[in-house]
């Protein structure tokens, strides 16, 4: 699919400051790679192409997001939301939306389950199998998570430097630390399964999928996932039988993923949370004065709704002013149907001969 | 020539049978996305099949502050991308032919893709293959004009502003464009002992043609 915004987004568009942005991400990262692991103490550099992988892609997310922002309909929703979140006298009632929001959107995805019930258990399994990858590999990698053996079968886990609890290197908890990446592969690789069963079946994905958008990250998390539990089936069951390959193949899959993190369907990840500003900003419009249509008078979206629309609408380079002086947006959508059915019927004159 | 719908408003009986053929579309299984407004119930029984006019320049897209909304290939508008849409409405409010409609449980957009499940294979969309008048017809330019007398214009201009779609509307004079401005006639509400009711109109149509909530 070709790009929707070649209106005013090409035109305009500022790369400096994105650019700036990502750099100074990458910078701070790698800032935090140091520290973290304690000048480089602790940290291992056989995971050094994650490392730079990671750094990387970093940059290119913020780059990606600060140029998402430029557009005017995101960057209006971006102050606006901003602007009503730290308001005065209302911020400890904004918190409490915003957690619920989080709750209900981001954790619980109630709207997913309203979509499909399979679609939001294969989201469930994907999503939450990344979320603990992530936060059980990214950490490792960037030297702030690192295990000392203390006496014959202790571990301890330093966080940043800090030691944390031991435990017993044989015991459950060990054991299920050490197993937590195996877990979550296979939760990917169930989520994975179902999404492509629908993407097989469905005719409806079927007609609008695209190779590179809906079944490439699928297959790369599965082909992430697989090569994870190579490793450990290496370890454990062959005595570290192409361990090298394998686990050069696993680099090589998650740095090609890292990479298509700012393209396509995987943006979502970083653009999601957006939703939560959405919710408030019509929670708000909500409770203020609402905009009544020109025509029939209903109240069909809020004053500030509607200004901020109608600004962005402008900005994009539309000029939809009526010759009563307001604008096509100030009629609700039933209204605008008529509005254009009257004037089809209006165009026949009744004296004139039509056919 | 692609093959692209033609809609012919003066032919639409208001029998609803697209509306009802909408639903099977496997890209919005189960909901409708056409619309058959009524123009003026108390002077005319004429009827206003609404379908998504594909703009060049969609405005609905533009809109979209989660760049969800995408035109392919064909020029033909899609739906807003499910993992992207945020449910702002900002397009539901902005296309100016009222079209998008959302549902802000499954915080989704949905809109009239010109049945791209099956166009995509050489069917026509479930809308035109039901049509019992031809109000609205499926195919290339050359396949249906040579059967009309009326003219096809995809142009509108809504107050100052010019929108070109892929659709066509077929119109009964020579103009070169459809002119959308003013208010238009409004049966108003009807006041029982000085407090207003629903309008007369408004308890004819379906709940998702009053809010375009799905």
């Amino acid at each position: 699919m070709e790009g929707s915004g070649s209106r005013s987004i090409s035109t305009d568009v500022d790369y400096f400051r994105p650019t700036v942005y990502g750099l100074a991400a990458s910078a701070v990262l790698t800032l935090l790679v140091v520290v973290g692991s304690r000048s480089l103490l602790h940290y291992d550099s056989a995971l050094f192409g994650y490392t730079v992988a990671s750094v990387a892609a970093f940059g290119a997310i913020v780059f990606r997001y600060a140029i998402w922002l430029q557009r005017p309909a995101t960057r209006a929703y971006w102050r606006r939301g901003w602007q009503l979140f730290l308001d005065r006298g209302r911020i400890g009632g904004n918190f409490g939306t915003a957690a619920k929001t989080i709750a209900t959107n981001l954790l619980e995805q109630r709207f997913i389950f309203k979509r499909s019930r399979s679609r939001w258990l294969m989201h469930l399994l994907i999503m939450w199998g990344c979320i603990f990858s992530a936060a059980i590999t990214f950490p490792l990698v960037f030297g702030w998570i690192h295990f000392e053996l203390e006496g014959a079968r202790g571990y301890r886990a330093y966080l940043f430097g800090f030691p944390l609890q031991t435990m017993d290197g044989r015991g459950l908890l060990a054991w299920l630390t050490f197993h937590a990446l195996d877990f979550t592969a296979l939760m990917v690789i169930a989520g994975c399964a179902l999404a492509i069963h629908r993407r097989l079946y469905d005719r409806g994905a079927i007609a609008l999928q695209q190779f590179l958008l809906d079944f490439v990250p699928h297959l790369l998390l599965i082909a992430i996932s697989v090569s994870g539990l190579m490793l450990t089936a290496s370890s454990l069951w062959f005595e570290g039988y192409m361990y090298s390959f394998i686990s050069l193949s696993h680099q090589a899959l998650v740095i090609m993923t890292l990479f298509f993190l700012p393209f396509g369907k995987l943006f979502h990840i970083v653009q999601r949370p957006a939703s939560i500003g959405v919710e408030l900003y019509q929670q708000r419009a909500r409770e203020l004065p609402q905009a009544k249509c020109r025509r029939c008078g209903v109240e069909f979206a809020s004053e500030m709704w509607l200004g901020d629309l109608k600004e962005v609408v402008d900005k994009l380079g539309f000029d939809y002013t009526m010759a009563g002086g307001e604008k096509l947006q100030d009629y609700c959508p039933r209204c605008k149907r008529i509005l254009r059915g009257l004037a089809y019927a209006g165009l026949a004159d009744k004296t004139d001969r039509v056919f | 020539m692609q093959e692209t719908m033609f809609i012919d408003p003066q032919r639409c009986i208001g029998c609803r049978s697209c509306v009802a053929a909408c639903r099977e579309c496997s890209t919005h299984k189960g909901y409708s996305m056409i619309y058959v407004d009524y123009l003026d119930r108390s002077e005319t029984t004429a009827t206003m099949p609404t379908v998504c006019m594909h703009c060049t320049e969609p405005t609905c897209a533009l809109v979209c502050p989660a760049d969800a909304i995408k035109m392919n290939e064909d020029g033909v508008v899609m739906s807003a991308l499910k993992p992207r849409c945020l449910d702002c409405r900002n397009c539901v409010n902005a296309c100016p032919f009222g079209v998008p409609k959302y549902n802000s449980e499954m915080h989704l957009q949905m809109k009239c893709d010109m049945c791209y499940d099956r166009t995509s294979e050489g069917l026509k969309p479930m809308c035109a293959s039901v049509c019992p008048t031809g109000a609205i017809s499926f195919g290339t330019y050359e396949q249906i004009v040579p059967l009309r007398r009326t003219k096809p214009v995809n142009a509108h201009i809504f107050g100052n502003q010019k929108v070109e779609t892929k659709v066509y509307l077929m119109l009964p004079t020579d103009e070169r464009e459809i002119r959308v401005d003013g208010c238009g006639v409004f049966e108003g509400r009807v006041a029982v002992d000085g407090e207003p009711t629903e309008s007369w109109i408004d308890t004819q149509v379906e709940e998702t043609d009053k809010s375009n909530e799905f």
